[in-house]
C-alpha cells in the first residue's frame, strides 16, 4: 500500500491547542521557550502572539517548577497544559507529578480534580544528543491516577488532548519527535476508536496481532503491508499505555491466536511485559504460540552514531519476528 | 495557644495508646503559628507543611478533623476549600511551588492572590523551596513564606544545614525578608503584619523566618534524646512560649485565674471528646 499524506503531528497539536485556548478561558500553556520561540519543535508557534503571554507562558528552565506551579494553578481552577522540552529532562518533574499531581485529587477528597496535561516530546532516531532520545512512558504507567497517552498520528493526538483537558486527573502525552514533521505515513484503516481512551485497530488481519504504540506504529504498519498477502497481520495501535485497553488486545488475540508486542522503549519491565502478562492471564486459551516482544535491550540510549544498533525495532526486524512466529 | 498545646498533648496520649499512628508535634511553635495566622487574617489560602496545627485550629479545623489523617482514616480530615487551609503536604517543600502557582492562577483570574506558605528549616534544603522562591520573585507573586526554624531537620542541626539564615537566602532571590524570635506571638504578629502589608502594597513576595524551639521530637517516632543534649532540651522547655505568654498576660492583668480556669475546663472537655472518639 502506498504512503498517505497527512498533516504532521506538530501541526495538528498546534491547531488543537489553539482551538482549546479559544474555547476555554481557563486553559493555559506553560513550558520552556514555548512562547517567543514557539517551542524547540515549534509546536506552539504563533500561540503567544495570538493568546498573549499570560496564557502562553515561557516558564523558567526548571521542570519541577513547571509541574509544581501547574498543580497550584489547577487548584485555583485553571487547566494547565505543560510542555517538557525533551523526554530526558522529565525527571526533575517526576516528584511533582507522582507525589503531588497524581495524588491531590484523593488528598482533597475530590474537591480538586486537576485537569493537568504534560506534553513530552519522545523517542529517538533523529541523531539526538544525550538525554534527547528516550522513551520513559513506562515510568509513569506504573503510577495510579496518571494516564499516559502515546499517539502515533496528529488525529489521535487531537482526540487525546481534547479528552485530557476534561479528564480531571493528570495526563502525560508522549509525542514522537520523529513524527512532528513527517507527512508521508503508511496507510491505516480509517475506522474510529470506540472511545477517546480505546486502542485502535489500524490494520485488520487474521494470522497474528501486533500491539504497539507511538512512532514505531508506522514501522509495524509498513512491515504488515510488506508481509501481505503471505501473512495477514492485525495491528493494534494502543494509543494509551495507562490505562491499557486490554479488551481490544484480547479480542484481537482471540481472532488471530498470536501476539507480538513492539515498542521503542527498552524491553525489561516494560509495557510489553504488562500486555504479555495480561494475555497470559486472560487470553491463554486463544494462543497458538508464545507471546513475544520486540524491543531494545535494557541499556542506555547510545550516541547518535550507534542508535541504529539500539533501535532494533525497524521494518526488517519486525518482519523477521513475524515470520519466526508464523512459520 | 493553650488550646493548640492541649490538643497536641492529647495527640501524644492517643499515639501512646495506639489510637494515632504518628503525630508531628507543634509544641514550641505555637507563638509563631498563632501570631502569623492572626496577622494575615482569614482571607489568604494557607499551604501548610504538616505541623501547623495551631494555624489549622485558628482556621476552624476541628481537633477531631485534625487527628483523622494521623489515625489513618483519610489523607485530609477537613474541608480545605471552605477553610482555605489546604491539606498537609508530607513531601518536603512540594507545597511551596503549589502556593506560588496558586497565587499566579488566582491573579490571572482576578481573584484573591495572597497566599501563605509554611515550611520548616529542614525543607528549605529541598530544590523546590529554592525554585519556589525564585518563581515567586520573578513573577512578583503575592506569597508570604513563613519559615519556622526550629533548629533541627529531624537530627541535623540548623548550623549544619545552612551557612546563612533562610531570611538572608531569600534576599538572594530578590525577596524581602525578616528574621524574628518566635517566643512571643505579638512580635511574630507585628512582623507578619508588616510582611502582609508589604505583599498587598507591592504585590511581591516576602519571607518571614521565625526562630522557634522544638520541645518534642520531630514526630512521635523520633527519640530526640539520642542526639540532643539534656541541657539543650532543658533550655528549650524553659523557653516554652505557651507558658511564657500565659504568665505575661497574667502579670499584665489581661487575663485572670478565672479566665485561665475557663480555658482549662474547655480543653479538658475537648480532650475527653477526643478520647471518646479515638481511644
Amino acid at each position: 500500500m502506498s504512503p498517505v499524506r497527512s498533516a504532521g503531528l506538530a501541526e495538528s497539536i498546534n491547531a488543537t491547542l489553539a482551538d482549546l485556548l479559544e474555547q476555554d478561558p481557563r486553559l493555559l500553556l506553560l513550558g520552556e521557550d514555548i512562547g517567543r520561540l514557539g517551542g524547540v519543535f515549534r509546536v506552539t508557534r504563533g500561540l503567544r502572539e495570538r493568546f498573549g503571554e499570560d496564557r502562553v507562558r515561557d516558564s523558567l528552565l526548571a521542570e519541577s517548577t513547571i509541574v509544581g506551579q501547574a498543580v497550584g494553578m489547577a487548584m485555583s481552577g485553571l487547566v494547565p497544559v505543560c510542555e517538557i522540552q525533551f523526554d530526558g529532562f522529565t525527571y526533575p518533574a517526576v516528584n511533582q507529578l507522582v507525589t503531588q499531581a497524581a495524588r491531590i485529587g484523593g488528598r482533597w477528597n475530590g474537591q480538586v480534580s486537576p485537569s493537568l496535561v504534560v506534553r513530552i516530546p519522545t523517542g529517538g532516531g533523529f541523531r539526538g544528543v544525550e538525554h534527547h532520545s528516550e522513551s520513559n512512558e513506562a515510568l509513569f504507567a506504573r503510577y495510579p491516577n496518571i494516564s499516559v497517552a502515546c499517539p502515533s498520528t496528529g488525529e489521535d493526538a487531537e482526540q487525546i488532548l481534547r479528552y485530557a483537558v476534561t479528564l480531571g486527573s493528570p495526563v502525560v502525552m508522549y509525542e514522537p519527535i520523529r513524527l512532528y514533521w513527517q507527512r508521508n505515513l503508511p496507510a491505516r484503516d480509517p475506522g474510529p476508536a470506540r472511545t477517546p481512551t480505546a486502542a485502535r485497530i489500524v490494520r485488520r488481519g487474521t494470522d497474528l496481532t501486533i500491539a504497539t504504540f507511538g512512532a514505531v506504529t508506522h514501522e509495524v504498519l509498513e512491515a504488515a503491508h510488506a508481509l501481505s498477502p503471505d501473512v495477514d497481520v492485525e495491528v493494534v495501535d494502543l494509543r494509551w499505555v495507562a490505562p491499557l485497553d486490554m479488551d481490544t488486545v484480547l479480542e484481537s488475540v482471540a481472532r488471530t491466536g498470536r501476539l507480538l508486542i513492539v515498542h521503542e522503549a527498552s524491553k525489561d519491565v516494560g509495557i510489553g511485559a504488562e500486555i504479555a502478562a495480561s494475555v497470559a492471564e486472560h487470553g491463554f486459551g486463544s494462543l497458538r504460540g508464545p507471546v513475544r516482544r520486540l524491543a531494545p535491550d535494557r541499556r542506555v540510549y547510545p550516541p547518535a552514531d550507534f542508535e541504529k544498533d539500539y533501535l532494533t525495532v525497524g521494518v526488517q526486524e519486525i518482519k523477521d519476528e513475524v515470520l519466526v512466529m508464523t512459520e | 495557644m493553650l488550646v493548640a498545646r492541649a490538643v497536641d498533648e492529647e495527640a501524644h496520649r492517643l499515639q501512646k495508646q495506639g489510637a494515632l499512628d504518628l503525630w508531628p508535634s507543634c509544641q514550641g511553635q505555637e507563638a509563631a503559628q498563632v501570631g502569623s495566622a492572626l496577622a494575615v487574617g482569614p482571607a489568604p489560602a494557607v499551604f501548610p507543611s504538616y505541623r501547623e496545627h495551631a494555624v489549622a485550629l485558628l482556621r476552624g479545623v476541628a481537633p477531631d478533623e485534625l487527628f483523622a489523617q494521623w489515625a489513618g482514616r483519610t489523607f485530609c480530615g477537613w474541608d480545605p476549600r471552605r477553610l482555605r487551609f489546604f491539606p498537609y503536604t508530607l513531601v518536603l517543600a512540594a507545597q511551596t511551588l503549589h502556593g506560588v502557582g496558586y497565587s499566579i492562577g488566582q491573579r490571572l483570574q482576578g481573584l484573591e492572590d495572597f497566599v501563605v506558605v509554611y515550611v520548616g528549616d529542614g525543607a528549605t534544603s529541598e530544590g523546590d523551596m529554592s525554585e519556589a522562591m525564585n518563581l515567586a520573585a520573578v513573577e512578583s507573586a503575592s506569597v508570604l513564606f513563613v519559615c519556622q526554624n526550629n533548629g533541627w531537620a529531624i537530627s541535623k542541626p540548623a548550623e549544619e544545614q545552612m551557612r546563612t539564615s533562610v531570611a538572608v537566602r531569600a534576599r538572594g532571590f530578590g525577596i524581602e525578608s525578616v528574621r524574628v524570635a518566635g517566643q512571643d506571638p505579638e512580635t511574630v504578629f507585628s512582623a507578619c503584619s508588616r510582611a502582609a502589608a508589604h505583599i498587598r502594597e507591592e504585590r511581591a513576595p516576602y519571607l518571614v523566618e521565625i526562630q522557634v524551639g522544638r520541645i518534642q521530637g520531630h514526630t512521635t517516632s523520633d527519640a530526640q534524646e539520642v542526639y540532643r543534649s539534656r541541657d539543650d532540651l532543658t533550655k528549650t522547655r524553659a523557653a516554652d512560649p505557651v507558658i511564657a505568654y500565659a504568665a505575661r498576660l497574667s502579670d499584665l492583668g489581661v487575663v485572670d485565674a478565672a479566665w485561665l480556669d475557663a480555658v482549662d475546663t474547655e480543653v479538658r472537655e475537648l480532650c475527653e471528646r477526643l478520647q471518646k472518639e479515638y481511644a
